[in-house]
């Protein structure tokens, strides 16, 4: 029988979301049909501007990317460096949405 | 910068000269790896008297440009046989600059077996007996400090050792930091070479420096600003790396599947939120005491991807605590406690060896069953056999591909003998490109720089699929060895990439310093130009084409969770040199 869940991570400052929530990692969601990836991230409240890819079964994907019920989704906040973000597809998935390249302001509540 | 210095082991002599015209326009890689492929015999045993070792600062180096503080080191590699550059933070490159050393060059071997110190001063090089005290199997931090107390806690310091004193393939060279603590120019063994040298530790002194000439200080004070707010505005080094430092990637890669784990038998982890970079900031913060959750490896690092992790007490254990170190010991060899990673580290920089081949040797061992998996303690033991060093010592201090041998392995990862880092080429091909076919032997900063024609190129790569793999691969490195010969930190490229302005700004500091007029086309040239001179070098020691490969158990073993092997065929991974 298919699974009508998916399983959730959250990276970087989102992962610090994640327990100020109090969510277990992963977080395990009922999801009954697809929904895309700017509306799971709504679901969860995450904004979509803290968001600059998902990966879903291991896979970097775009925002609007449709989640099926079973997989494995993780929500990456702009910030990954190295050749990597060319490497793993970065470049061609998060040409449409607002984190990208969004020229933050520096957040001194976010440092360390 | 107009010295040119010689140091003769041999004889004891030095000679200080102008800068050979040839090198003025240099630094850097570019300088390095040029005089390495001019002077060094490239059949040589990186270990005898022909081998040569040359310390140069970048272009920049000395200057208030962010982040400009790297110092190159070049030579033969006693780890890869091939030419090889290694390059570090700290406080030395910027002294070298400011006293107007354009390099040093460390050549011959003594006769005796005495260990030397180096002490550059703005009167010349004095060649001095190594006090006792620091040789032997004394730890590096316990050697900064001795050499402080004698020196002045002022000066910059490269040491090596006590892998570098027993001459073992994965020594590195120790740089002192602005607090004491290391930076390391950590792969291919240079370590060994100035251990061959007989010289234990170069120390500088820049009292009276006259400082970096700037051709057109205003234009400079102008690119400068321009270049240092394009890496605070982007989101990878103006906030990322400061929070999580690499180790942000630990839980990117395992997603993406390409985090290799247990001797590279997998791509994906369950154990990786005790390892992340999340955890290690939360931990440090949690922890306070001494702990800093970022912190830069040299004056003027705007971006501070370092930090200081402290144990359960807020004392220190260890400063630059890097991604790659703890995927190895973490991912690779199945260390799931982040403290034993921690301490292991700290062991590591204290004897002077390479992290990452330790960490890909360890791993090694443990398949070999010389150690049990994920053991920390066992490891830390075993690694601090190094220093004495027992035949396990020795064995670990000589790297992957000795490692793997003496246990009759076939899964060991290397490219020309250099251990393969955090970053697995079946899922994630591009990578592979690079570590198959780079001059240095398995590395992953050969192919780090992200600049405009990349995006050309990379805009639309699939992980999985081979379109634009090549092109990337090429331009990732051509790109680099531009960077690596300015003295910039090859991090500034994160914030770089995605804005013009902040690359031109690169190019314009340069222009300012120097007074000349760079183009961007220039800069690609001079990457270009420098991965020749390098390949030639190989060449001349030997290598060919079929060295360019990844170890064949890529190619039928496939990695989970994606299950890809590595697919490339020959004629393709030679595309990747075909400019
Ligand atoms: S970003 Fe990191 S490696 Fe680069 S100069 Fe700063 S502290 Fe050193």
């Amino acid at each position: 029988m298919e699974k009508k869940t998916v399983e959730i991570r959250g990276f970087m400052q989102l992962r610090e979301y994640f327990r100020r929530k109090n969510w277990p990692v992963p977080l395990i969601l009922d999801l009954e049909e697809a929904i895309s990836g700017y509306e799971l991230a709504e679901k969860l409240e995450i904004p979509a501007e803290e968001v600059e890819v998902i990966f879903v079964n291991g896979f970097v994907q775009a925002l609007d990317y449709r989640i099926q019920p079973g997989d494995r989704i993780a929500f990456l906040p702009p910030g990954c460096p190295g050749p990597y973000r060319i490497a793993l597809g970065f470049y061609g998935k998060n040409q449409d949405n607002q984190a990208n390249f969004l020229i933050h302001k520096k957040k001194e509540n976010e440092q360390g | 910068m107009n010295k040119f210095i010689r140091v003769d082991m041999t004889t004891k002599k030095v000679e200080i000269q102008e800068v050979p015209e040839k090198y003025v326009g240099l630094g850097g890689r570019g300088l390095t790896s040029n005089f390495v492929n001019d002077e060094v015999k490239p059949t040589c045993h990186p270990l005898g008297k022909n081998n040569k070792i040359i310390f140069a600062p970048g272009m920049l180096s000395g200057t208030s440009a962010p982040n400009s503080g790297r110092i190159s080191v070049g030579s033969k590699s006693p780890l890869t046989g091939t030419i090889k550059e290694s390059n570090a933070g700290g406080t030395f490159s910027q002294k070298m600059a400011k006293m107007g050393i354009k390099a040093l060059v460390i050549e011959g071997m003594p006769a005796e077996d005495e260990f030397y110190i180096l002490k550059i001063t703005m009167d010349g090089v004095t060649i001095e007996e190594a006090p006792k005290e620091i040789l032997g199997g004394c730890g590096n931090y316990k050697a900064i400090e001795l050499l402080n107390n004698k020196y002045g806690e002022k000066v910059g310091i490269a040491l090596a050792g006590p892998a570098g004193e027993h001459r073992l393939p994965t020594a590195n060279i120790s740089f002192k930091d602005p607090d004491s603590n290391m930076r390391s120019a950590g792969r291919g063994g240079l370590g060994a070479v100035l251990g061959s040298k007989k010289v234990k530790a170069l120390v500088i002194d820049d009292t009276g420096a006259p400082g970096v000439p700037i051709a057109e200080p205003e234009k400079f004070r102008e690119a400068s600003k321009v270049f240092a707010k394009a890496l605070l505005d982007h989101p990878v080094s103006g906030q990322a790396l400061a929070a999580y430092g690499t180790d942000v990637l630990v839980n990117i890669l395992n997603e993406a599947g390409g985090l290799p784990a247990i001797n590279f038998t997998k791509g994906r982890i369950d154990w990786n939120e005790n390892i992340a970079g999340e955890t290690l900031n939360a931990t440090i913060k949690e922890r306070g005491g001494e702990g800093k959750v970022s912190h830069g490896c040299h004056a003027g690092c705007v971006i501070r991807c370092s930090q200081w992790y402290p144990d359960k007490q807020g004392k220190l254990i260890t400063s630059g605590f890097e991604y790659e170190t703890i995927w190895g010991l973490g991912a690779d060899a199945g260390i799931k406690d982040l403290d034993d990673i921690a301490y292991i580290d700290r062991a590591m920089d204290d004897i002077g060896i390479d992290s990452i081949e330790t960490a890909v040797a360890v791993a090694t061992a443990m398949e070999g069953g010389l150690l049990p998996w994920g053991d920390g303690k066992a490891v830390l033991e075993a690694v601090k056999e190094v220093a004495i060093p027992t035949p396990l010592g020795r064995l670990i201090g000589s790297g992957t591909t000795v490692v793997g041998k003496a246990c009759g392995l076939f899964r060991v990862p290397v490219v020309k003998d250099q251990g393969i880092p955090a970053y697995d080429p079946r899922p994630i091909k591009g990578i592979g490109l690079t570590y198959a076919t780079t001059t240095m032997g398995a590395d992953h900063t050969a192919g780090y720089c992200i600049s405009g024609n990349i995006l050309k190129v990379g805009g639309n790569i699939d992980p999985l699929k081979k379109d634009g793999q090549i092109e990337y691969a090429r331009a990732m490195q051509i790109g680099t060895a531009a960077v690596d010969s300015t003295g910039m930190c090859l991090f500034v490229y994160f914030g770089i990439a995605d804005n013009p302005a902040g690359y031109q700004a690169l190019i314009d500091m340069i222009n300012a310093q120097y007074g000349i007029n760079l183009t961007a086309n220039d800069v690609d040239e001079l990457g270009k130009s420098v991965l020749k001179v390098e390949r030639a070098f190989n060449k001349a020691a030997g290598f060919t084409n079929a060295h360019d490969r990844l170890p064949e158990f890529f190619e039928y073993e496939p990695c989970p969770p994606h299950n890809e092997v590595w697919d490339f065929t020959p004629e393709e991974i030679d595309e990747v040199y075909n400019f």
